[in-house]
């Protein structure tokens, strides 16, 4: 720690800084383009020159790069230097000279670090009357447009492509003045954080084609301080909305989450709002009606049920509307729960309730310093941002090691990578946990990965165990917090939980609830369902008991902002604010309430679930308190989060493992059995499928086997299998693939749903020739 | 000294008040510069600030390529626009509406737009009996000729690649290079 002279001004160091980041972190603003805080220091663009006033005063001064310089106690700069001035005016008129004219028609306009950067350095004026070097365009998907011309070759793209994202598909060609960043070939970009390259490049070449087709200036656009609605990451975010719709939304640093960057599942799933067929008016049996008709006819439908009503929150929604409907149903005596699936239930509140005894899970930032990690199920369809995380651990060296049963983007960083079978997944955690017990790593060879696996998570300082919920069940949450206890207290544990509050909404509900309500409605003891921002029609494994179940309800009323196939089946249909159009609270993977605020408003009147819920309860003569009293009695001394700030870890009361037993029983598996996995991508989330910009990138929908269990079964690459499971049957191209389990068919969550089957269920296998 | 001082001035004072007389005399004899208007209309200068229109390029395309130059600069905030890209690369709005109510006719806008789409014309005669009808839309404000600055086509200029004039073809530029060839 030391101190310079910037200009007259003292400015205080930490070792190892450069100049650049030393002003920057005073806020004294050196025009700088190829330094980027996450990528650091490249010297490419020329820009940051200052000048150096050397010791010796019988020396004349120099012109240095601020962002390769490092830094001595007691160095004299000046920026404001007339040397230093000329060198940067130069720099950007030389950068300029190839630079089309095409501001106007240009999205980067009004935030384009180029343009601030000619403004501020550069000459008024273009003197260059040669002609114009240009480059053509690549085609890069549905998600970023490609505008070559534009490029100030900063390295900036490829720096963040392939060092930070750790993506292949990007890079420099050419040379000299004519290199260009681009695909070997035209076609969507690949990896799941390319999105980003919006934000990074300080020009226009690569610009957000969502936002394009339906493009505003910056300075049009209503922002507010916002959190990411499509996994339990919890990000922070910028939305921005004009004339009543959502245009973009782009990342907000958070300094222990997100600092730079978002997943493209959340700058790009926000167009689910914008859906077509999003419903905007309340119906009821069938027509559009008015909210006061709708609130009237549902009010009624209670009233007559007598105190068999259930209510079915989501994960997805935030703690204030899970919050109410809790009350709602508290005040009406009836269940509550979150979640549709009771397996998922069971295995969210066995995994929050495992958090709150080993300590609360790292952040990202905190993620990035690990050494080892046991990573279970595939993170990036669930939690993109911490597998961002988890690759700039593996860039500092930290051993990842992997058990999954169907393909994932994280194996090709796994020091070790290990298919194992969803229904082996329980016994292979077991076995694990015995040989860390053990402490000697046996020297057994039939048993390679597994002790390879041990050698590394025994031999990390810093470890971390994640698993992804929606692939682990209730008997494997517990093992591997068992796991974590084991191999001591430097050991962090985190799960990605499906849905951007599960966390809260674990909180909320009662363990075996959603089973207790699924039996009743069955039963016939409850006979109205409200459900508020959840699928349970839609689920893959209990959707068809639902479906079933549901024909005996005499009203579902639904309240969501997405046309699922609960919504359609509705026979009250309150549509509700999508989350940039009201204000809440989510709780992230790590416990920590962050709050949003409402962006903007639509011409239609679209209140939030807490406020539909209130209205209801008003209609039935019961005044509920309002939604920061109802969390202040649930969570002593709670304190909605203000939205804008880093948010607080909640204090709620410590939840009981849940003991229930398996939810699914055990199927007799025979030969001719297959497991089925659920495999996701980043772009499968029940918010996010509904934004058309990301749904053109789909995967192809195959069924993935691993080649040698299809060998073993006679099963070629490319041809047809017929798959039967317990509600339908589907006929599938087969896709032989190296991440899938042995004997597991490795397939999307709509044929799941079609099939009628979830996680590790069985399948049956047909081919059709 | 003082004196005379006070008869000089007197005698200027005297002599202005003759020419003064004199001129609007003689002024009652000569030709009007006014007019009857509106039985007689002067024809206004080109630079007039009237009313304000959305001129086309000379090959008949929409000049204006909904930037929000005008509608930033705009002091009473008259203008709004929302663009809309077409599949061909070109850029226009989709709606243009111009509040004429509150429009200050400074011509800001006219001065901030890069590709001489918006131009202010010298007709004034605005009036209507609604204040909404004074707000034009793009199918009122859209002329179909080139206004007061002939030739100017901004895509010719432009790095963007539209029909019939691809990467490269524009005014100054160079043919695009090769990423796939090392080759200088």
């Amino acid at each position: 720690m030391g101190t310079i002279l910037i200009d007259g001004h003292i400015i205080p160091f930490k070792p190892g800084d450069n100049i650049l980041q030393a002003a920057l972190e005073a806020n004294l603003e050196i025009p700088h383009f190829c330094y980027h805080a996450a990528l650091g220091s490249l010297g490419a663009c020329r820009l940051c020159a200052v000048e150096i006033t050397p010791k010796d005063s019988s020396k004349a001064p120099r012109i240095a790069m601020a962002c390769l310089e490092p830094l001595e106690d007691g160095l004299e700069v000046s920026i404001s230097a007339i040397a230093a001035q000329q060198v940067r005016q130069h720099v950007i008129e030389f950068l300029m000279i190839n630079h089309p004219h095409d501001c106007p028609i240009c999205d980067e306009g009004g935030e384009c670090h180029l343009q601030d950067m000619t403004v501020a350095c550069g000459p008024p004026y273009r003197r260059y009357r040669g002609r114009k070097r240009t480059f053509s365009n690549q085609n890069l998907g549905p998600l970023i447009h490609h505008e070559m011309n534009r490029c100030i070759t900063c390295y900036r793209c490829t720096r963040f492509y392939q060092d930070y994202a750790l993506g292949n598909d990007l890079g420099a060609m050419r040379l000299r003045n004519e290199v260009y960043f681009g695909r070997f070939q035209d076609g969507p970009l690949e990896n799941p954080f390319a999105g980003n390259l919006v934000e990074i490049c300080p020009t226009g070449v690569f610009t957000d084609a969502i936002f394009r087709q339906h493009f505003a200036r910056v300075w049009d656009l209503k922002t507010a301080p916002s959190i990411c609605p499509h996994c339990s990451v919890g990000c922070n975010t910028l939305p921005g909305a004009r004339d009543g719709t959502l245009r973009r939304v782009r990342n907000r640093a958070h300094p222990e989450l997100n600092r730079w960057f978002i997943c493209d599942r959340g700058r790009y799933g926000h167009q689910y709002s914008e859906h077509s067929a999003r419903p905007l008016a309340p119906r009821a049996s069938g027509a559009d009606t008015s909210y006061h008709d709708a609130l009237t006819a549902a009010a009624s439908q209670i009233k007559s049920a007598q105190d068999c009503i259930g209510g079915l929150g989501s994960a997805r929604e935030d703690l204030e509307g899970n919050a109410m409907l809790q009350a709602l149903l508290n005040t009406l005596g009836g269940i509550y729960t979150a979640f549709s699936d009771p397996e998922l239930e069971t295995a969210t509140i066995a995994a929050v309730s495992s958090l709150q005894n080993t300590g609360n899970a790292p952040s990202l930032a905190e993620i990035e310093l690990i050494d080892a990690a046991l990573i279970i199920g595939d993170l990036t369809a669930y939690a993109p941002m911490i597998d961002l995380a988890l690759r700039q651990a593996y860039r500092k060296g930290a051993k990842l090691a992997l058990l999954h049963s169907s393909p994932t983007p994280l194996a090709q960083f796994a020091t070790t990578a290990m298919t194992v079978s969803p229904q082996e997944m329980r016994t292979t955690l077991s076995r694990l946990y015995q040989l860390i017990n053990a402490q000697s790593a046996t020297e057994d060879m039939t048993e390679t990965p597994m002790t390879d696996i041990v050698a590394s998570l025994m031999g990390a300082r810093k470890l971390l165990l994640i698993g992804a919920i929606e692939t682990l069940t209730a008997q494997e949450v517990p093992i591997l917090a068992k796991l974590a206890t084991a191999l001591g207290s430097d050991t962090r544990l985190a799960y990605a939980f499906s849905g951007a509050n599960a966390y809260g909404a674990a909180l909320l509900s009662p363990a075996g609830s959603a089973m207790v309500m699924l039996e009743a409605v069955e039963a016939g003891q409850i006979r109205i369902l409200i459900v508020a921002g959840n699928d349970p029609l839609g689920d893959s494994r209990f959707g068809p008991r639902w479906r079933a179940a549901c024909r005996n309800l005499s009203a579902l009323i639904v309240l969501d902002c997405i046309l699922t196939a609960t919504a359609k089946a509705a026979d009250i249909l309150f549509p509700v604010a999508a989350w940039t159009e009201r204000g809440g609270t989510f709780i992230n993977y790590e416990g920590r309430a962050q709050g949003f605020a409402p962006v903007f408003h639509r011409p239609e009147y679209l209140p939030s679930v807490a406020e539909v819920i209130t209205d209801l309860g008003q209609y039935l003569g019961h005044s509920l308190q309002a939604a920061p009293s109802v969390l202040g009695d649930i969570f002593s001394d709670f304190e909605i989060p203000k939205p804008g700030t880093t948010g607080s870890l909640i204090i709620a009361p410590s939840l009981p493992m849940p003991t229930t037993p398996p939810v699914h029983s055990a199927q007799e598996s025979c030969s001719s059995m297959w497991q089925a996995a659920l495999t996701s991508w980043y772009g499968d989330e029940a918010l996010a499928s509904f934004a058309p910009g990301l749904m053109v990138l789909i995967p192809e929908t195959v069924a993935m086997i691993e080649p040698t269990s299809a060998i073993d079964a006679g099963i070629k690459n490319g041809s047809q299998i017929k798959l039967r499971g317990s509600s339908g049957s589907m006929v599938l191209p087969v896709q032989l693939n190296q991440g899938v389990a042995t004997g597991t068919i490795a397939i999307a969550r709509n044929v799941l749903a079609q099939l009628g089957v979830g996680h590790g269920d069985l399948l049956e296998l047909e081919q059709v020739l | 000294m003082n004196k005379k001082q006070t008869n000089d001035y007197t005698l200027a004072l005297i002599k202005g008040l003759g020419h003064s007389l004199w001129a609007v005399l003689r002024h009652a004899f000569v030709k009007r510069e006014t007019v009857s208007y509106p039985d007689i209309k002067r024809s206004l200068p080109l630079r007039w600030r009237g009313r304000i229109v959305l001129t086309r390029d000379p090959d008949g395309e929409e000049r204006c390529v909904a930037c929000y130059l005008c509608s930033a600069v705009c002091p009473v905030d008259c203008i709004h626009l929302q663009a809309h890209q077409n599949n061909d690369g070109r850029r226009y709005p989709e709606t243009f509406s111009i509040d004429f109510s509150r429009c200050i006719f400074c011509g800001f806008c006219e001065e901030a737009c890069p590709t001489l789409a918006i131009q202010l014309t010298p007709d004034f005669e605005m009036c209507e009996r609604h204040h909404e009808s004074l707000v034009y839309e793009k199918n009122q404000l859209l002329i179909d000729g080139q206004g007061k600055h002939p030739d100017y086509n901004f895509y010719r200029h432009a790095g963007v690649a539209i029909p019939g004039k691809a990467i490269g073809e524009a005014k100054g530029d160079t043919s695009p290079v090769d990423r796939d060839n090392n080759l200088p």
